[in-house]
């Protein structure tokens, strides 16, 4: 499953957005979009995932146009978690996931055995075969985040674009959906392409990071390599100081703030 | 593991018997609407009659109880299913046909060519039939921001219509004295009085072949309540499927309309009662269906029997809707909060 963008230049109505951009997503790695407000990550997920069509340029996945696939096809090889999908009433768990068989079910048909199976290791996989029978509108943030995932696991796609799956959810949450990820990526082997805010957890968490500012590439590449003090100036204009993760090495960003000092002086 | 798959399958059966019970209420509506009357005949005689075995009664039977239940059940179902169709694809209870103007442009047709035109018979419903199809999709086109499909405009712009177009019709019937008021009343609030057996073959055949292109689709339904982009993401063509479901819903009503007048609050009602009895966990586009032909049926069983006027059918589902709709606010300003 290869993909890449080519030339890409896309935006709302009128005004671009993302101009002239090319990117080729890391086969079988997560990989992490981050930039600030505005600068198009959203955006370049939504045309990857064919939610929106290029003005100009194209996405190939393995050398054909997105667009040239069957609606069906395409969504046999790529899955996507919006950053707020609706919530809705009166639906159990299971029978939510099995909606994500859909790309699979022929005209008219019903479920299959096989279709069961991926349901019920979807749900397994992501950890919440017990919460089956509930109804998704009276889970926690974090429990709804899992099905969703579960529904795009259900899915069965190599690739799995993910906008901003952390954002609502409280800071254990937070850890528990990137682990579920990780777990995700090095045991099925899924490209997992991801928007995320947290510089820190992107660092952690990212096998490769796409530096997105105004719509176009600053940098890219192992976030041991690129996440620096001029990126984070380039990409977010903040001064800041880059140390080694204590856990883990990775680089991690101490923002400094006009009165970071003043604070200090204070005590 | 096969715990969940069990009580996922348990669900099923459940919904399977409901349905089935459902099916055996509007059947038994449907029976007694030609047992009883104002003369009351036993089921088995009932039948004798329509098999030709006997005659005595057959004008009430096979001349007006017959198209008069045939059109109830009909019309109930394909409002039912309109309602639903319009509720799940614009996301909000709110928005129903007979709510956003689009049976309102029917009856106000049909009242336009009967008064101002001075037409009759079958020419009345084709009228108002393709101006009811034209007014719905003037508000469908409106309701595009810059190429855009709006919800919420479509919903408020189809509010603004609707009372434009039902004060269009009180005005039209207020200057026409020599009108006879059961019939006005039939385009106030619709009635299933005086429906004749001519209309009703190619009526039923037509919502019999958009009831099959609606079953095919079916499975998109389930879908779209999950918003458009995990619709479009999980390979439905969001935009032809959308465009489709608001055809065949608008044709479903405005057939109807020219049929019996804009029957009140089926269409409003039958999703959220289905959903409430049925759930989510699969699309209630059939059983809204059924939930709309049973409140249809009954409504016009008791406005027959009860009272001792013998009030349209949709005075009744009119009154049905009213609380409904009261509630419906207060629970989503208390959602608001």
């Amino acid at each position: 499953m290869n993909l890449e963008t080519k030339n890409l230049t896309t935006g709302y109505d009128k005004k671009v957005i993302i101009n002239d951009l090319d990117i080729s997503i890391q086969q079988g790695k997560i990989n992490i979009i981050i930039g600030s407000n505005g600068c198009g990550k959203s955006t370049l997920l939504k045309n990857i995932a064919r939610l929106q069509r290029p003005m100009s340029g194209s996405i190939m996945l393995d050398s054909r146009d997105i667009h040239s696939y069957e609606s069906k096809e395409f969504a046999r090889k790529l899955g996507l978690l919006p950053q707020s999908p609706v919530v809705p009433e009166g639906i159990s768990v299971f029978d939510l996931v099995t909606r994500g068989r859909f790309p699979y079910r022929k005209f008219m048909s019903n479920l299959k055995d096989e279709d069961y199976t991926a349901v019920n290791s979807a749900l397994s996989l992501v950890g919440i075969t017990e919460l089956a029978d509930r109804h998704i509108d009276e889970l926690s943030g974090g429990q709804r985040q899992r099905v969703w995932i579960a529904l795009a696991l259900a899915q069965e796609t190599d690739i799995l674009l993910l906008d901003e799956p952390t954002t609502y959810l409280d800071i254990q949450y937070q850890i528990e959906i990137l682990d579920l990820l990780f777990e995700l990526n090095r045991t099925k082997g899924t490209t997992v392409v991801m928007v995320l805010h947290d510089i820190n957890l992107s660092s952690r968490y990212g096998d490769y990071i796409f530096a997105l500012k105004e719509g176009k590439l600053v940098d890219h590449g192992d976030p041991k390599k690129i996440i620096t003090k001029d990126l984070m100036k380039e990409v977010y204009e903040l001064n800041c100081l880059i140390i080694p993760d204590p856990l883990t090495q990775d680089p991690m960003v101490i923002p400094i703030g006009k009165h970071s000092s003043t604070k200090q002086i204070k005590r | 593991m096969n715990k969940q798959l069990n009580s996922y399958k348990t669900r099923l059966h459940t919904y399977r018997i409901k349905r089935a019970i459902l099916i055996l209420l509007v059947a038994s509506a449907a029976i007694l609407a030609l047992c009883i009357g104002n003369t009351n005949y036993s089921p088995l005689y009932v039948i004798k009659v329509l098999l030709k075995i006997e005659s005595k009664g057959s004008f009430t039977i096979n001349t007006l109880r017959l198209p008069r239940m045939l059109a109830g059940l009909a019309a109930g179902f394909a409002l039912g299913m309109a309602g639903y169709i319009f509720q799940t694809l614009l996301r909000n209870p709110l928005a129903s046909p007979d709510v956003i103007g689009v049976s309102a442009g029917t009856s106000t047709a049909a009242v336009f060519s009967i008064l101002v035109l001075g037409f009759q018979g079958p020419f009345v419903s084709v009228i108002a039939i393709a101006i009811g199809l034209a007014i719905a999709f003037t508000i469908y086109f409106l309701s595009k921001v810059h190429g855009h499909f709006s919800h919420i405009k479509m919903i408020l712009i189809g509010i603004g219509f609707q009372a434009m177009l039902t004060a269009m019709t009180n005005y039209l019937l207020t200057r026409s004295a020599e009108f006879d008021v059961a019939s006005t009343l039939q385009w106030l609030s619709g009635s299933l009085n005086g429906i004749m057996m001519d209309n009703i073959p190619w009526y039923l055949f037509s919502i019999l072949t958009l009831f099959l292109i609606l079953l095919m689709l079916n499975p998109n339904l389930e879908l779209i309540i999950l918003g458009d982009e995990l619709s479009k993401s999980l390979g439905m063509q969001l935009n032809k499927v959308f465009n489709l479901f608001i055809i065949i819903g608008v044709l479903l009503v405005a057939l109807t309309t020219a049929i019996t007048g804009p029957i009140a609050s089926v269409a409003f009602l039958s999703g959220p009662i289905a959903v409430r009895i049925f759930h989510n966990n699969r699309s209630n586009l059939v059983t809204a269906g059924l939930i709309g032909s049973f409140i249809v049926l009954s409504a016009d069983l008791l406005a027959n029997n009860v009272f001792s006027v013998h009030y349209p059918v949709g005075v009744i589902t009119g009154i049905l809707g009213a609380p409904y709709l009261i509630l419906l606010l207060i629970t989503i300003s208390k959602g608001r909060k």
